[in-house]
């Protein structure tokens, strides 16, 4: 008996089903056209697979907003801190292109290259455009993506395409202005501050405009969506099905991050984030429409680097200064690298369609989900040791085959000194972050861990060291199947979507 | 008359490509205004465009020294409610 491997279903087009829900719960990129994902497949930040192996930066060249939110802070920043919109060094667009070329020379894995804020690029259209510009002539093999919450995009549509643009993502946290006044305070808008319903209803008309516009383009577009409970919980399913009709083509839905010490609003009024459970349940709620993407880091706004992994220690200002970047053979170099990496990709991903193909006529079990956790440092196998991981993959499987469904960090935001905590050791606070998980796969374990995890009724287990992620994870659920480990049909965890 | 920013500003350059008069120059630790050449906007907009997009409460005042955008005004946050939060922030 043998599972299929939900993620690695072919694509729509040769797999010969033009249902968009083609595979159930296949979230990651196996809906989208060829063209499409042609496009995608080097871009870390689109796939679970890709982001394993190219790497994205983020240029802090925006600082300007024209709204706020609820959940932002322009005060904050923390060097100890990694989420979005927080950063530590503003760049002129001069410096911004040197980083930028300075990266891509260092790290030839670096394909694109992001302007997200802080503030709304958009809002600073004189700096964002005269990064875009230089660098789409001087380094035309980076592809340039741009994040914005659409107030200005309407008029930004047209110069947005006329440079080496990939994707746009929009923030839209909601189609209603009675709740968009529960998020956006305020607008600027023709000279004036516009505040609650009449400010939100102005947005979300721009964000709609805006995205039909990209998308009559054939600009690609993403839409994320903060996911803040009682206010748009309920909401973003339907947030989904629009945007996904509009023509965007991927949602990711991401936490509520709200801390009283952010200053935001939400931090300070005690409204909470939503759980691991409550994202899982409304991602596979939205999913039914929409190619979902689970595997967003949330990643500070001047990342570099893999994600997951922030290099941006080795481009500070002064270091990018001493740095004589000969950027023509750094292209050669990178066309070299780039193209063994897509080799590689699509021999594993080849494997993997044909194992797949193989188990699709497998006979289904009648067992309940199980959710497990892999400690993994890339390439998709389990090559890392329990103590050494800062974050876990987390997969679901179930009798309809196996599903990535979410990474989970275990030093939650904040990578600061462990005084700032709550008291908590670093393993009692791992232990919570694997909440739900039954079992954890990793290459190595020591004794108190495998203790700890043990008394939370979390299985630790070493015996699949170094294997495909998938593979594993099948066989240790036929294990606990056939250990009758999986009989009691209520479960310990959530049912499949 | 002219207003000012003070040294709360965060240099997000939002006010400084909206002022009609080309007031607002960045300077060593924060923007600034120059009084000469600041009309409050008169004559060219209904608010004044630096105090209207700014998103940081008591970093502009007007021409008697009082805050244009007053604590709560922007964020919605109550000031006792930001005041009880920083104040256990500090105490931990």
């Amino acid at each position: 008996m043998e599972l299929p491997v939900l993620n690695e279903t072919p694509a729509a087009s040769a797999g010969g089903c033009s249902s968009h829900s083609c595979g159930s719960s296949d979230d990651q990129l196996g809906h989208l056209s060829d063209e499409i994902r042609a496009k995608v497949e080097n871009h870390p930040c689109y796939s679970e697979d890709a982001h394993h192996y190219f790497a994205r930066m983020h240029v802090a060249v925006a600082p300007a907003c024209n709204i706020q939110c609820h959940y932002c802070n322009r005060k904050y920043d923390c060097s100890n801190e990694s989420r979005p919109g927080v950063v530590s060094e503003l760049l002129t667009p001069d410096q911004a292109v040197k980083k930028t070329m300075a990266v891509a020379a260092t790290i030839p894995q670096m394909t694109v290259l992001g302007i997200a804020g802080p503030g709304d690029p958009l809002a600073n259209p004189d700096r964002t455009f005269e990064t875009f510009r230089r660098l789409s002539e001087d380094a035309p093999d980076i592809k340039l993506c741009v994040s914005t919450n659409g107030l200005a995009l309407p008029e930004s549509v047209e110069e947005l395409s006329k440079h080496n643009i990939d994707h746009v993502t929009i923030t839209i946290n909601c189609v209603d202005p009675e709740i968009g006044a529960q998020i956006y305070p305020w607008i600027f808008w023709e000279n004036k501050r516009i505040k609650g319903v009449e400010g939100a209803r102005i947005l979300i008309e721009q964000q709609q405009k805006g995205l039909e516009m990209l998308v009559a383009k054939g600009i690609l577009v993403k839409v994320n969506s903060v996911m803040i409970p009682g206010i748009n919980d309920k909401h973003l399913a339907e947030v989904s099905k629009i945007v996904k009709t509009k023509g965007a083509f991927l949602h990711n839905v991401m936490p509520l991050i709200a801390e009283a010490e952010h200053g935001t609003f939400f931090g300070v009024m005690g409204q909470r984030g939503p759980t691991q459970d409550e994202l899982m349940d409304l991602q596979d709620a939205c999913s039914g429409d929409m190619n979902m993407m689970r595997h967003c880091r949330q990643c500070r706004a001047d990342a570099v680097g893999l994600l997951g992994e922030d290099r941006g220690d080795e481009f500070t200002l002064d270091k990018i200064e001493e740095m004589e970047i000969d950027y023509q053979s750094a292209m050669v170099k990178r066309k070299v690298i780039h193209e063994a990496i897509a080799e590689e990709m699509h021999s594993k991903r080849a494997k993997k369609d044909e194992a797949a193909a193989k188990h699709a006529e497998a006979k289904k079990l009648d067992t309940r989900p199980v959710l497990m956790a892999i400690a993994t440092s890339g390439q998709g196998v389990i090559n890392q040791h329990f103590g050494h991981a800062k974050e876990f993959l987390i997969y679901e499987a179930s009798p309809n085959g196996v599903r990535f469904m979410s990474h989970r960090k275990t030093d939650l935001y904040c990578s600061g000194d462990d005084t700032c905590g709550d008291g908590e050791s670093v393993l009692q606070r791992t232990i919570r972050a694997l909440e739900g998980c039954e079992v954890v796969l990793c290459s190595k374990i020591g004794y108190e861990p495998w203790d700890m995890l043990e008394k939370a009724g979390i299985q630790p287990n070493g015996e699949h060291a170094m294997e495909p992620i998938e593979e594993a994870v099948m066989a240790v659920y036929e294990e606990m199947a056939a250990a009758g480990k999986l009989d009691d049909a209520e479960g310990r965890i959530r049912a499949t979507a | 008359m002219a207003l000012k920013i003070i040294n709360t500003c965060v240099n997000c350059y939002a006010c400084e490509p909206l002022c009609p008069s080309k007031a607002i120059y960045k300077a060593e630790a924060h923007f600034l205004i120059n009084p000469r050449k600041c009309t409050e906007c008169d004559g060219d907009y209904d608010t004044p465009q630096c105090a209207t997009i700014c998103p940081i409460e008591g970093a502009i005042l007007d021409a008697k020294g009082m805050e244009i955008n007053p604590p709560g005004s922007l964020t919605g946050i109550p000031p006792e409610k930001m005041a009880e939060a920083m104040a256990a922030l500090q105490a931990h």
